[in-house]
This record gives C-alpha cells, sequence and structure tokens, in this order.
C-alpha cells in the first residue's frame, strides 16, 4: 500500500531512525494507545495485548533506519504488524487442545438492571469478543481504529464489499446482543 | 441520487456518522438526508446509538513499564565521541602505512644504488616500484 506522501509519523519516524529520545518519546505518545487498544479489543486479554503493542514497536525500531518514506504510511505499517501478530496468537489458541472449554464472557444482560460505567464497559467488551473473529476485526478496524474503507479492507486482504459484509453482519449481531442497553437510552 | 436502501445500508454499516461513510458517497447521503429527514433522521439516531455503545468497549492505557522497555530498546544516537576517535584512528593508520611505505621505498631502492652496473634489470625494478609506492602515499593525502 502506497503512501500518499503525507505520512504524519515520516518526520518523527526519521528522528528515531537518528536515536533521538524525544522523537522516539513523541511517537510512543502518538501510536502506542492506538496499537495497544486494536490488541486489546482483537484478543481481549489484556497482556496478550501488551505482548503484541511491544512486539510491533520492537520491529518499529528495527525498521526506523532503513525507513523509505513513500512506501507506506507507518501507522499503516504498524497495524499490519500488529495485525499479524494477533492472528499468530488467535490461530495459537484455536490450536491448543484443552480439556476444559475455555470460558466464555457472558454477552447477555446482567441480572440486575441499570448497568454503570465498568459494567456497561465489560458488557460491550463481551459482546465484541463474541462476534465471530473476522466481524470483530473489521468492526475494530474500522470503528475504533477509525480506518477508512478501503484501507481497512487492504489489511484485511480482502474487497471493499467483503468489508461491507462483515461490518453489516457484525453490527447486527452487536445491536441484538445489546438491545437491552439501547433500550435503556445508551 | 442515493436510494433510501443504499442510505439505511450505509448506516447499517459505518454507523450513524456520515463524515465516516465511504468518501465517495457522502455528499449523495447529505443531500438524501435533507430530503427525506423524517425518515432517515431515525435510522442515523439509531445508529449512532450503536457507536456510542461501541464506543465503550474498553481501550487499554501502556502502562509506565511497557513505556520504559520501548524506550530503553530504541535506537540509540551515533556517539559523537566515538566517531572522533574513529576518525583519529583512521588517520593515524593511514600516516602509520604512509611512513611504513616510504621506509619501504628507501629500502628497496638502496640496494638499487649500490648494485653493480652488471645486475641493471633488478636496479630499475626497484626503482619503479619506489616511485610507484610514493603515488600511492602521494594520493590519500590529496584527497
Amino acid at each position: 500500500m502506497a503512501s500518499d506522501g503525507n505520512d504524519p509519523d515520516e518526520t518523527l519516524l526519521a528522528g528515531v531512525g537518528r536515536g533521538e529520545p524525544s522523537a522516539v518519546r513523541q511517537l510512543l505518545d502518538r501510536r502506542l494507545p492506538r496499537i495497544l487498544a486494536l490488541a486489546r479489543r482483537l484478543l481481549n486479554d489484556p497482556g496478550e495485548a501488551e505482548d503484541v503493542a511491544q512486539e510491533t514497536f520492537l520491529r518499529a525500531w528495527k525498521q526506523a533506519r532503513a525507513w523509505t518514506p513513500g512506501q507506506a504510511r507507518f501507522d499503516t505499517w504498524l497495524h499490519r504488524v500488529a495485525l499479524n501478530l494477533c492472528y499468530d496468537r488467535l490461530r495459537r489458541r484455536r490450536e491448543v487442545v484443552t480439556d476444559a472449554p475455555p470460558e466464555q464472557v457472558d454477552a447477555g444482560p446482567a441480572p440486575d438492571a441499570g448497568l454503570i460505567g465498568a459494567d456497561l464497559s465489560r458488557r460491550v467488551e463481551a459482546a465484541l469478543a463474541a462476534l465471530p473473529p473476522r466481524q470483530r476485526e473489521a468492526i475494530v478496524l474500522c470503528h475504533h481504529q477509525g480506518l477508512g474503507n478501503i484501507e481497512a479492507a487492504a489489511l484485511m486482504a480482502i474487497s471493499v464489499e467483503a468489508l461491507e459484509s462483515l461490518l453489516s453482519r457484525g453490527r447486527r449481531a452487536l445491536k441484538a446482543a445489546l438491545a437491552d442497553l439501547a433500550r435503556d437510552g445508551g | 441520487m442515493m436510494s433510501l436502501d443504499r442510505f439505511e445500508d450505509l448506516a447499517g454499516t459505518y454507523g450513524g456518522e456520515i463524515a465516516r461513510w465511504p468518501e465517495g458517497e457522502r455528499e449523495a447521503a447529505r443531500a438524501l438526508l435533507a430530503a427525506e429527514a423524517a425518515r432517515l433522521a431515525p435510522v442515523l439516531a439509531a445508529a449512532a446509538q450503536l457507536d456510542r455503545l461501541l464506543d465503550l468497549a474498553p481501550a487499554q492505557s501502556p502502562d509506565a513499564a511497557l513505556l520504559g522497555r520501548l524506550i530503553a530498546a530504541a535506537p540509540r544516537p551515533a556517539a559523537p565521541a566515538r566517531l572522533w576517535i574513529a576518525g583519529l584512528g583512521a588517520a593515524l593508520g593511514l600516516s602509520a602505512a604512509a611512513f611504513a611505505g616510504v621506509m619501504a621505498g628507501v629500502v628497496i631502492a638502496r640496494p638499487a644504488v649500490q648494485a653493480p652496473v652488471a645486475a641493471a634489470e633488478p636496479v630499475v625494478t626497484a626503482v619503479d616500484t619506489s616511485a610507484a609506492l610514493q603515488d600511492a602515499i602521494a594520493e590519500p593525502s590529496e584527497l
């Protein structure tokens, strides 16, 4: 995916390549929370999300000196690396054969009405985690990460039409899972 | 002109903010919304309600330990002192090589001067070699 020549991270990345501490700090401030949030929402595990974010940036540091401007936007590159690391972990999870099935998070309404704060957040997280992985990925990339449809589809290696189908089915499932919250005025 | 169905599909796909819909469809969507506000405003409102719920999915803030590890692993600037020492080392090495070359030329050339006339061929070779060495030594200083 070629950059449009206006990569907002290009200058900072060059600074990182020269070993400038302020550039390192600014780039982390700008991009680490996004990558951490992406991994958290795809993996639904804070520890694994942190591992993925760390590995993503360690790879970025190795690339910084050799980064060729105009090849790809750095943010897109980061997303691609983080997504691949998440895929690896999700694949390993599926391959692990356990005697006991993994604990399922209940996405249904809690017995007591009037969820607030953290409870509400957990309900939404559980509903998101209950989606098929590709639907979850499409929603996280487009809604939470704010990527455009073309960029998200390219990252997922699918067509825009296929992305739209995943988004549409994902949102319908979430709407049904969270219907009680929507009725309460969510 | 965008159809009502397409508008509803887009709201169900991309959510309640037209600004987040595909760029090429935004203008037509806004025009249709203006023309059919009574029917389409509730469609957008319902999609926006799901957007707000989705925004509640927890993110995760980087903790100080993670930041510290990444900062510690980031590329370091090239140390100027080491560069200076390396440059000095190279200069000294070049000088030493030049000196060795001069001495070699002197040592090789000396027998040529003292050699008997009968050994004409080796004399020429030694002198040529000495001159070539002098040229080679002179070259780097011109750079």
